[in-house]
């Protein structure tokens, strides 16, 4: 077994990739409150931005490639949930999470046209280049940004839900689209807004997801999973425990990279550890499932 | 379990549909011997036509016509989607990989067995999702399906190592098992595995013409109704499940005897995801969805390689295929195209006659 000195470094990465997925995971949960929408191209849209900033990067001014990576996300997202929000609006939310993964192909196919995975991508965000030592562990601004941004996104979000005319239109939409609708409240300019919100978070997830863990296109696509289950343990409502939730399955999932003698089989435990977020969200969903049912209709 | 009642509306992924196929009298006869002339035709006609690569695509897409079938049922009969299909078709492998170094069981034997236990792991991962919505069975099949790669990539396929695992580096990348001895070379496995393609469909007709057809039926339009009309709903679903699971296990025991075997870079999760549009493409009401989304999957990419057009673009096209189907075209590709070429005969029947009154 590793001591805790061994864990320090994993556990700085945990906290710093966990925060991507809680970031990704408050993200899904915020759409999906409004819109009733799973996005299961956030991973995809995430990822084609941080390549287009890595394309970017060669030409223009870095800061102006990042920001286009924010902005490819806000846009895409938007566009997304304006072409196709509406025809699938009075649908089960099964059929628009199903819809989502005709946008995740269409992205995949281009990003793997577009960017042969042949060759290995990467950048540096110039905030991995300054960095702290904090007990004897080396911390970097990207994984200080992977922590805060989640926390900051998180708390931002919800007092935007509470206060906020639009929040309160969201939440409202949340719980009926065709009261809300005949209350007055202009549905489909929230619920862009809800698009245009969540599609931000994305392409900033992207930004720091290109520095944390690169580049590698179905990879990062598929990182969308630790997010999901981290949702899911949220019940796709709550933003705080999406939060804690994305953390716990970075920290675990980061930690168990230490345990290369503990053996399962022939294999070190260490090789199983991307398991994390699937064993969680299915000790949640037994939880919740053992007395009465998630989801009202 | 009266809040069964609540947890779920039918999830329809497309619109309602006829539960049993509409055939008119006069039209069966006809239906039947086009499926007699295809069968006939795959049988005898296509092998000698095929190299050695073809025959290897053509046996493939026989088999993945069985993982797209189960995939079918479970959207189009029953209204539930799972993302971990093609994971258990890897699954279904591993198993008969691993009876097969361990016992000597006949072929048969080894597939039916890599179905059932593949149906048991099937049912396990759709079971915490059972009594929730739809949705979260989706979600739990693609984080299976993300589970299950990782846990293979680990302990890769059975190739006559020891231990439980029995895999060894000696062995190399890919595992293959032994064919059976009365499908030895290319061509008759390819007929072999027609045959049991074949099998698979009239399984899959026979469910959905009878009791459980009847019984999905009544669940997919609504739950509530389906439980005060005495359907067991929670055997139905994880029946269907285990069918669906089944078919993939057996597929996926087909293909680890096939040429070049199977390694675990063969069934990454995006194949998952890429199954389910081509069996939305396809269409999920006919059980001609499943030929059409096997094409899609694996004779369609082969082609466009063969003349040097990107597979990508493929990719692309299977994502705009998702959402149009979703949008204006429940039936998929099945139920479109004789509709349209029907249109079409029409149009061209008229332009005729028209000649001929100007005439």
């Amino acid at each position: 077994m590793p001591g805790l000195d061994d864990l320090k470094p994993f556990l700085v990465l945990g906290l710093a990739l966990g925060g991507v997925f809680a970031m990704n995971g408050v993200g899904l949960v915020v759409l999906y409150r409004a819109t009733g929408v799973l996005n299961l191209a956030y991973g995809a849209i995430a990822t084609t931005g941080a390549l287009i900033s890595w394309s970017l990067l060669g030409g223009v001014n870095q800061w102006i490639a990042y920001a286009a990576c924010v902005a490819f996300g806000g846009a895409v997202t938007l566009a997304y949930g304006l072409v196709f929000g509406p025809p699938f609006a009075a649908r089960d939310p099964l059929v628009k999470a199903t819809a989502t993964i005709g946008l995740l192909l269409i992205l995949l196919g281009v990003m793997l046209w577009v960017w042969p995975p042949s060759t290995t991508r990467t950048y540096i965000l110039p905030t991995r280049l300054h960095y702290y030592e904090i007990a004897d562990v080396r911390v970097n601004w990207t994984q200080i940004l992977g922590m805060i941004f989640p926390v900051v996104v998180t708390a931002g979000t919800a007092v935007f839900l509470r206060v906020t005319k639009v929040g309160t239109a969201m939440r409202a939409l949340a719980d009926d689209r065709e009261i809300t609708a005949m209350l007055g409240v202009p549905v489909r300019r929230v619920e862009a807004a809800a698009w245009l919100g969540s599609g931000i978070v994305c392409g900033i997830s992207g930004v720091l997801l290109g520095d944390l863990v690169g580049l590698d296109i179905v990879g990062v696509t598929f990182l969308i999973i630790p997010a999901l289950a981290a949702a899911l343990i949220g019940r796709l409502h709550s933003l705080w425990v999406t939060l804690a939730a994305g953390f716990v399955i970075g920290i675990v999932q980061s930690c168990l990279t230490a345990f290369t003698r503990v053996h399962i089989g022939a294999r070190p435990l260490a090789d199983y550890r991307t398991i994390t977020p699937f064993v969680l969200a299915i000790v949640a969903l037994l939880f919740f499932a053992r007395r009465r049912p998630l989801v009202r209709t | 379990m009266t809040t069964d009642i609540h947890t779920v509306a039918a999830d329809e992924v497309v619109p309602a549909a006829p539960v049993a196929p509409a055939g008119t009298a006069r039209a069966r006869p006809l239906r039947l011997a086009i499926v007699a002339g295809l069968i006939a035709f795959l049988l005898f006609g296509l092998p000698p036509l095929l190299d050695s690569y073809w025959m290897l695509v053509v046996t493939g897409a026989a088999i993945y016509s069985m993982v797209a079938l189960g995939l079918g049922l479970l959207i189009g009969r029953v209204g539930m989607v799972s993302l971990c299909q093609v994971v258990l078709a890897a699954v279904g492998a591993w198993v008969a990989l691993r009876l097969s170094y361990a016992t000597s069981l006949p072929f048969p034997v080894l597939v039916l067995c890599a179905g059932f236990v593949t149906a048991a792991i099937g049912t396990l991962i759709g079971l915490p999702a059972l009594r929730l919505s739809g949705l979260y069975l989706a979600l739990i099949t693609l984080m299976a399906a993300g589970a299950i790669t990782i846990v293979l990539r680990a302990v890769l396929f059975p190739n006559g190592g020891g231990g439980f695992f029995g895999n060894s580096a000696a062995g190399g990348a890919s595992s293959r098992m032994p064919r059976p001895s009365l499908a030895q070379t290319d061509a008759a496995y390819f007929r072999y595995c027609v045959v049991v393609a074949i099998l698979m469909f009239l399984l899959a007709a026979w469910h959905v013409r009878r009791k459980p057809g009847r019984a999905w039926a009544a669940i997919r339009h609504s739950q509530a109704t389906a439980i005060s009309a005495g359907v067991n709903t929670v055997l139905y679903k994880l029946w269907a499940f285990a069918l669906a699971s089944f078919m993939a296990g057996v597929a996926g025991g087909l293909l680890a005897a096939s040429a070049g075997g199977v390694s675990v870079q063969q069934f990454p999760v995006e194949t998952s995801v890429t199954l389910l549009a081509v069996v939305l493409m396809g269409g999920v009401y006919s059980l001609w969805g499943a030929v059409v989304a096997a094409f899609l999957l694996r004779i369609l990419p082969a082609l466009l390689d063969d003349w040097g057009v990107s597979t990508e673009l493929l990719t692309i096209l299977f994502g705009i295929g998702v959402l149009q189907v979703l949008m204006t075209a429940p039936g998929g590709l099945a139920d479109q195209v004789p509709k349209d070429l029907a249109k079409l005969g029409r149009r061209i029947g008229r332009v005729f006659s028209r000649r001929e009154a100007a005439a």
